[in-house]
C-alpha cells in the first residue's frame, strides 16, 4: 500500500515488544527492510527469550514485508558492530537506525546500588552509542542516514526514583544533539523522541512508588491511569516520518510523542537573568539579586515536608 | 560578610584547578570547611599530581580558612564513599556537595573509541552519582543538604566532537532533575550549573577545530573562544549562594553562569504541537509537519557538498 520508506534498510533495537515493535512493523509496511534487534530480556535486563525477535519478524513477513531477527545485545561495542553488520550482510546497506532498547531498575537515589546504576546506563546510553557510532561510519561514507534515539520525560523533566534512567535518557538527548552536529554536514539527521505510551516498562513502576510520590507531594509525570490509554503503536508514524527523505532537514531536535500527538520540545534558553556590570560578583550583591529577583517565584517540584 | 556558609561542611570534586578551585576558595572564605577533592589528573584523565589538592588547601589555610585534601577518584563507588567519609572523619558532618570533576576526550562520533566514551562517562556521570548517592544517605537522615552538579552547553545544545562529553553532561542535568524530586521532601536541594568559563578544559579545544566548525556553518555554543572570557572564579559566587540557607527554595533547576551573568534556564517543554483524532499516517505527517512544527525549524548543521 505505502512506500515512504521503499528500499530503505532500518535497524530497530528493542523491537521485540512495545514501541520498538510498532516502529519495526510500520517501517516494514512502509517498504523498509528491517533488522529486528531484541535479545528478549525482561524489563530489568535479566533472562533472554530468543523467540521474541523471531516472532516480530514472522508478523512482518506474513504481512508481506521483509525483516530479519538479531539477538545481539547493544551493551558492547562488538554487539553494536554485529547489529550494523547484520543489516549490511542481509540487505547490503543501512539507512536508518532507531534505538528503543532499554531496561528499568527504579530505586530512590539513597538506596540505588552500583549495579542498578551501571546496568541502566549500559543498556540505554552506551547501547545507543554502540549502534549509532557503528552506523555513523557507514552514514558518513554514503553521505546519508537517519538516527532516531529515545529520550524520556523522566530525564527531560525528572521522575522520582529514576536517577539512573533519568540520567541515561537525558544523556541520550545530549548525545543526539552532538551527533546532529557531527553528522549533519554529511546529510545525516539525528533526532530524539520522548514517548509516552502504555508498555510493559510502565507496568514495571510499582504502584507503591507512584503512591509514595503522590502522598509526599512530589510532582509526577502523569495523572492517574492516563498512560494506560496510550497505544505504543501510536509512536510509530512519526518515527517513520523522521526516517523518510521528506524529513531531511529535521535535525538535532527532541520530540514528545504520545497517542496521536506530536510536540516539538523547546531548546534550552535563559528565562530570567541577573547581571553585574563589573563582571565580578560581590557576594552580597549576588545574594540580594538572586533572592529577590532571579529565584523569587521559582518552581520547586518537591518542597520539603 | 564572610559567613554565608558558617559551620557548613562542603565537598568540592575537581577543585585542584579551574572552576572547582574557585568554588573551594570562596566557600572557605564564606566560612565553610572544605574537602578539596582532586587526584590531579591531566585533562584527558591520565597521570596523577598528588600535590594539586594540597596546594589549594595550603592557599585556603593561608587565607585563614579550613580545608583538607582528598586524592580519591570519583569514578568508583568506593571512591565516592571515601570522599564523603573524609568530610565526616575530619569535620563530623556534610552539608554541601559540588561535583566539578571532569575530563575531556573529544572525537567525532564515527572515530570515537570505546575507551574515549567509557572514560568520559565514568568520570562525569558515574563520578557525579558515586559522590551524590553517598552524600544523599547522610542528607536524608539529617533532612538537609545541597547538591550542585555541573552540566554544560555541550550537552544542552550539543557541540560537535563531544558525543561522550555531551551525553555525560546532559545526563548530569537529567540526574539532577531526578535528585531534586527524590530528595526535595527531605529538605535537600539539587541544581545544576552550565558554566561558561575559560579553563584548561576549554583550552584543549583546538583553535583549528573552532575555525573549521565556523567555516562549515556548524553551530556551536562554545564554538568560538572569545565568548569564553570568564575566569573560573566567576562561577563561584552563584554556586556558593545556592549552597547557602538562603537558597532553600531553589530546587531542580539549571543555571548558566558566565562573566557576571547568571541565567535561569527553562526546563524542556513542548513548544509546538500537532494532534489528530485518529492515527496519523506517514504521508499525512509528511504534509502537515513541514507546514506546522517544521516551519522555521533550525538545522544546526545543514548538509554540505563534499570537499574537493
Amino acid at each position: 500500500m505505502v512506500d515512504t520508506l521503499r528500499d530503505k534498510v532500518a535497524i530497530v533495537t528493542g523491537a521485540g515488544r512495545g514501541i520498538g515493535r510498532g516502529v519495526a512493523k510500520l517501517m516494514a509496511e512502509e517498504g523498509a527492510k528491517v533488522v529486528v534487534v531484541d535479545p528478549g530480556v525482561n524489563v530489568d535486563g535479566t533472562g533472554a527469550d530468543q523467540s521474541i525477535a523471531d516472532s516480530v519478524v514472522a508478523e512482518i513477513t506474513q504481512a508481506g514485508g521483509t525483516a530479519v531477527a538479531c539477538q545481539e545485545s547493544v551493551v558492547t561495542m562488538s554487539g553494536g558492530e554485529r547489529i550494523v553488520q547484520t543489516a549490511v550482510d542481509n540487505y547490503g546497506k543501512l539507512d536508518i537506525v532507531v534505538t528503543c532498547a532499554g531496561i528499568l531498575r527504579d530505586r530512590m537515589i539513597f538506596n540505588m546500588s552500583e549495579q542498578e546504576w551501571d546496568d541502566v546506563i549500559a543498556v540505554h546510553l552506551k547501547g545507543t552509542f554502540t549502534v549509532v557510532k557503528n552506523a555513523c561510519i557507514l552514514f558518513r561514507q554514503q553521505r546519508s542516514g537517519r538516527v532516531i534515539t529515545f529520550s524520556s520525560q523522566s530525564g527531560l523533566v525528572g521522575n522520582s526514583g529514576q536517577a539512573n534512567y533519568g540520567a541515561a535518557k537525558s544523556g541520550i538527548a545530549g548525545f543526539t544533539k552532538v551527533v546532529a552536529k557531527d553528522m549533519g554536514r554529511y546529510g545525516v539527521t539525528a533526532n530524539s523522541i520522548a514517548p509516552r505510551a502504555s508498555t510493559r516498562m510502565i507496568g514495571a513502576i510499582p504502584d507503591s512508588a507512584q503512591e509514595l510520590r503522590a502522598r509526599s507531594g512530589v510532582a509526577s509525570l502523569s495523572e492517574g491511569n492516563e498512560l494506560d490509554q496510550l497505544d505504543p503503536d501510536g509512536i510509530a508514524p512519526f518515527i517513520c516520518y523522521l526516517a523518510t527523505d521528506f524529513a531531511s532537514n529535521v535535525n538535532g531536535q527532541t520530540f514528545l510523542v504520545y497517542g496521536d500527538t506530536v510536540s516539538l520540545m523547546s531548546q534550552p534558553r535563559p528565562t530570567e537573568s541577573i547581571y553585574t556590570s563589573s563582571g565580578h560578583w560581590d557576594m552580597d550583591e549576588l545574594s540580594e539579586l538572586a533572592r529577590n529577583y532571579l529565584t523569587k517565584d521559582i518552581y520547586n517540584p518537591a518542597p520539603a515536608t | 560578610m564572610a559567613d554565608l556558609l558558617k559551620d557548613k561542611v562542603a565537598i568540592i570534586t575537581g577543585s585542584g584547578r579551574g572552576i572547582g578551585r574557585g568554588i573551594a576558595m570562596l566557600m572557605a572564605e564564606q566560612g565553610a570547611k572544605v574537602v578539596v577533592v582532586d587526584p590531579g589528573v591531566n585533562v584527558d584523565g591520565t597521570g596523577a599530581d598528588n600535590s594539586l589538592a594540597g596546594g589549594v588547601v595550603g592557599e585556603i589555610q593561608q587565607a585563614g580558612g579550613e580545608a583538607t585534601a582528598c586524592l580519591e577518584s570519583v569514578a568508583t563507588m568506593d571512591g565516592g564513599e571515601r570522599i564523603v567519609q573524609t568530610a565526616v572523619d575530619n569535620y563530623g558532618k556534610l552539608d554541601i556537595v559540588v561535583t566539578c570533576a571532569g575530563i575531556l576526550r573529544d572525537r567525532m562520533i564515527f572515530n570515537m573509541s570505546e575507551q574515549e566514551w567509557d572514560d568520559v562517562i565514568a568520570v562525569h556521570l558515574k563520578g557525579t552519582f558515586s559522590v551524590v548517592k553517598n552524600a544523599c544517605i547522610l542528607f536524608r537522615q539529617q533532612r538537609s543538604g545541597r547538591i550542585i552538579t555541573f552540566t554544560s552547553v555541550s550537552g544542552l545544545y550539543g557541540n560537535s566532537g563531544q558525543a561522550n562529553y555531551g551525553a555525560a553532561k546532559d545526563g548530569i542535568a537529567g540526574l539532577t532533575r531526578v535528585l531534586a524530586r527524590d530528595m526535595g521532601r527531605y529538605g535537600v536541594t539539587s541544581n545544576s550549573i552550565s558554566p561558561g568559563a575559560a579553563t584548561r578544559m576549554t583550552g584543549t579545544v583546538p583553535e583549528e577545530a573552532r575555525t573549521l566548525r565556523a567555516a562549515r556553518g556548524i553551530g556551536g555554543s562554545t564554538g568560538s573562544a572569545p565568548r569564553l572570557r570568564g575566569e573560573g572564579d566567576d562561577i563561584a559566587p552563584m554556586v556558593t549562594w545556592l549552597a547557602s540557607d538562603e537558597a532553600a527554595h531553589v530546587n531542580g533547576h539549571v543555571f548558566h553562569l558566565t562573566e557576571g551573568l547568571v541565567s535561569l534556564m527553562n526546563n524542556p517543554e513542548p513548544v509546538k504541537t500537532i494532534h489528530k483524532e485518529t492515527r496519523w499516517t506517514v504521508e499525512e505527517l509528511a504534509k502537515v509537519f513541514p507546514a506546522t512544527i517544521g516551519l522555521e525549524l533550525f538545522n544546526p548543521a545543514p548538509v554540505q557538498a563534499p570537499s574537493q
